[in-house]
């Protein structure tokens, strides 16, 4: 006779999780009370959403499903940033939460709260656990709609009496669906996909986050290599299109480079590939891509025509349907699009403007990216930092680059590094957070110090809610209300208290266009080191995030400066 | 324009409220809401105001949700609902290019 803690571990185990982040509380105590010998590392983290965000971390960069505990009540409500995210981002993400006794479901006990109601609209799939022998059902059924089509959160609820029933345990259950489809796109697709191609002046590339998550990156590398058509990336695609192709234009959207903007707003026909063309991405929707017809690659049909319709849907799994459009396409002789080549990715829409290229955040970066090893990872937080280093970043690596997008969460940063950390011990883990993010969640740097992360750490503090000033800076007449952030706390002295190394680095050491050797062999040595370290980048206090485009703007109407 | 949506789903926790958020979470008012068993599983009729391209997006959202086995729906005047809610078409509108290949997202 098992207990239903036992047996929900014992099935966790045989979906293969080895590794959960979770914060314990009353009504999951039985669940911890298991975990010694379950084979299970837990990883305590700090808060809730720092348990979250970790799962996600551990789960964006290996593509396996991340699972995340949490009690009921404040336990539960603090785990919905995260499962937001998670859905916003496709993300694989099994939340388990701890429920009061199942009598007093609806009464408004002590930690009662709807979780599996307040997260209805954010799971692809959740259940609250009626009996202890739907367990090992429901546990196979959550890591499956967790991973199907386009991943996700999924959500279990469990009462704490079924936690400490006992029954016979027969051991775990697999679950699946019969395929609908095998992820292969209809044949019907080329004939239709080649007329465009042949009628196509300037045709271009979209590369979106479902390159990544269907593992087709390289297939996507080597049918780019054979169209030679620009090609450009969401900010959740970098990495899938190696950055030195001459063909790639960089990153899109509302900071994205000159050149993929400009060509994405006069391409006429556009190619997408695992994107689901959000608001950060089109500009102004009535205004985005005028003249294109869009074939649009996607896994999920809801992310079918939200702009506007798209000529020819092609429903499947980038991992069928690259190579299938790749074989019919190399027998056949494409129109010459040398012209719009030179045009769209040639020096006269150079990468980053000058503007962008003297801020001193952008430099310092250059010089921390320049030491990065190949094995590593960057993860940011949310706001002007992020969009500096989503500009910057050029690995070529699939799941180098990990950002809140879709949601934007502030806070993301430090613990979704934590999560990558644990999961990739050996790479090298670069957290660039800014001043405001950074504070949201620092008390996970506890979690980093007991378990001596090497994680790096990187603070560009401007003394503002940067992103938002800004905003307020363009559109609002610099009306700064409540983004002044000057009085931080010493960021030096808080991560020393943790018991973590920590320097700062002033603006100076980045002086010129190109930092000394000086800075660059510190920021060797700090990447290089085999302890956690935090380094505070003193960065002017008004710089913006350039190019941008305001909102209601068509991507063409980019802004490089302030006016 | 005025629709009446049918939508069968198996009648798992929470599906019907996830079918229903998909026009709560419109602001999409919902003057008439059914919910029966039906031919082996269960089916959900809502009448809807809705634009064409919401039409679309109702279809897709819904054909995403785990548990929703099928959809369609139906134009219906104000002075028709009950009859259109008694006979209820299963024709998808025409913008919508939703099949059974495009349910890969669920399985």
């Amino acid at each position: 006779m098992l207990r239903g803690a036992d047996i929900v571990l014992r099935c966790l185990r045989a979906e293969g999780v080895d590794m959960v982040f979770g914060y314990p509380g009353g009504a999951i105590m039985p669940l911890y009370d298991a975990l010694e010998g379950s084979g299970i590392r837990h990883i305590l983290s700090r808060h809730e959403q720092g348990a979250v965000f970790a799962a996600e971390g551990y789960a964006r960069s290996t593509g396996k499903t991340g699972v995340a505990i949490a009690t009921s009540g404040p336990g539960a409500t603090n785990l919905v940033t995260g499962i937001a995210d998670a859905k916003m981002d496709s993300v694989p993400l099994v939340c388990i939460t701890g429920q009061v006794r199942s009598i007093l479901i609806g009464s408004d006990a002590f930690q009662e709260t709807d979780v599996f109601g307040m997260t209805l609209p954010l799971t692809k799939w959740s259940r609250l656990a009626t009996s202890i022998e739907e367990i090992p059902d429901i546990i196979a059924q959550a890591f499956y709609w967790a991973q199907a089509g386009r991943p996700g959160p999924v959500l279990l609820d469990f009462p704490v009496d079924l936690l400490k029933a006992k029954m016979e345990f027969k051991g775990p259950s697999a679950f699946s669906v019969p395929a609908t489809s095998n992820g292969h796109a209809k044949p019907d697709f080329w004939p239709k996909l080649q007329t465009l191609l042949q009628g196509a002046k300037k045709p271009f590339v979209l590369v979106g986050a479902g390159a990544k998550l269907s593992g087709a990156c390289e297939a996507l590398t080597e049918l780019l290599d054979t169209l030679q058509i620009p090609a450009c990336a969401t900010v959740h695609g970098l990495g899938a299109v190696p950055s030195q192709k001459p063909y790639y234009t960089g990153m899109v959207g509302m900071h994205g480079t000159k050149a993929s903007n400009m060509a994405l707003h006069e391409t006429d026909l556009l190619l997408v590939f695992g994107a689901r063309l959000d608001d950060r991405v089109t500009g102004e929707p009535s205004r985005f891509a005028p003249d294109a017809k869009i074939v649009h690659f996607e896994i999920d049909p809801a992310q079918l025509d939200r702009v506007r319709p798209c000529q020819l849907p092609i429903v499947g799994n980038l991992k069928q349907t690259v190579p299938q459009f790749h074989n019919e396409v190399r027998s056949v002789k494409l129109p010459d699009w040398s012209e719009w080549r030179a045009v769209a990715c040639g020096p006269d829409r150079a990468e980053i403007d000058s503007t962008g290229l003297s801020q001193p955040a952008t430099r310092f970066l250059d010089a921390l990216f320049e030491q990065l090893p190949d094995n590593s990872f960057v993860i940011t937080d949310v706001g002007q930092h992020q969009m500096w280093a989503a500009q910057r970043y050029r690995k070529n690596s699939p799941r180098g680059f990990i950002t809140s997008g879709g949601l934007g969460a502030m806070g993301f940063g430090l613990p979704a590094a934590i999560g990558v950390q644990l999961a990739n011990p050996d790479a090298c883990v670069v957290c660039i957070s800014g001043d405001g993010g950074f504070q949201m969640n620092l008390q996970e740097l506890a979690t980093v110090h007991r378990l001596k992360l090497p994680v790096k750490m990187v603070i560009i503090d401007n003394k503002y809610l940067g992103m938002v000033r800004q905003w307020q800076q363009l559109f609002y007449e610099r009306n700064y209300a409540e983004t002044d952030m000057s009085d931080n706390p010493d960021f030096v002295a808080i991560s020393k208290a943790y018991g973590i190394h920590a320097a700062l680095l002033g603006v100076d050491a980045v002086a010129g266009t190109v930092a000394p050797p000086s800075t660059a062999k510190s920021l060797f040595r700090f990447l290089q080191s085999p302890e956690p370290e935090l380094l505070v980048f003193e960065c002017p206090k008004e710089a913006n995030v350039y190019p941008m485009v305001p909102a209601g703007a068509a991507l063409s109407e980019m802004v490089f400066e302030e006016e | 324009m005025t629709h009446l949506f049918r939508i069968r789903y198996n009648n798992t926790q929470g599906t019907l409220m996830r079918i229903l958020m998909a026009a709560s979470r419109r602001g999409l008012p919902m003057p008439y809401v059914q919910a029966m068993p039906f031919d082996g599983a269960h089916e959900a009729r809502l009448l809807l105001d809705v634009s064409d391209k919401q039409v679309a997006q109702l279809y897709r959202d819904w054909h995403g949700t785990v548990d929703v086995l099928a959809v369609s729906s139906m134009q219906a005047a104000e002075e028709g609902w009950d009859a259109a809610i008694e006979a209820g078409a299963h024709m998808p509108p025409a913008s919508t290019r939703v099949d059974a290949q495009s349910r890969s997202a669920i399985a």
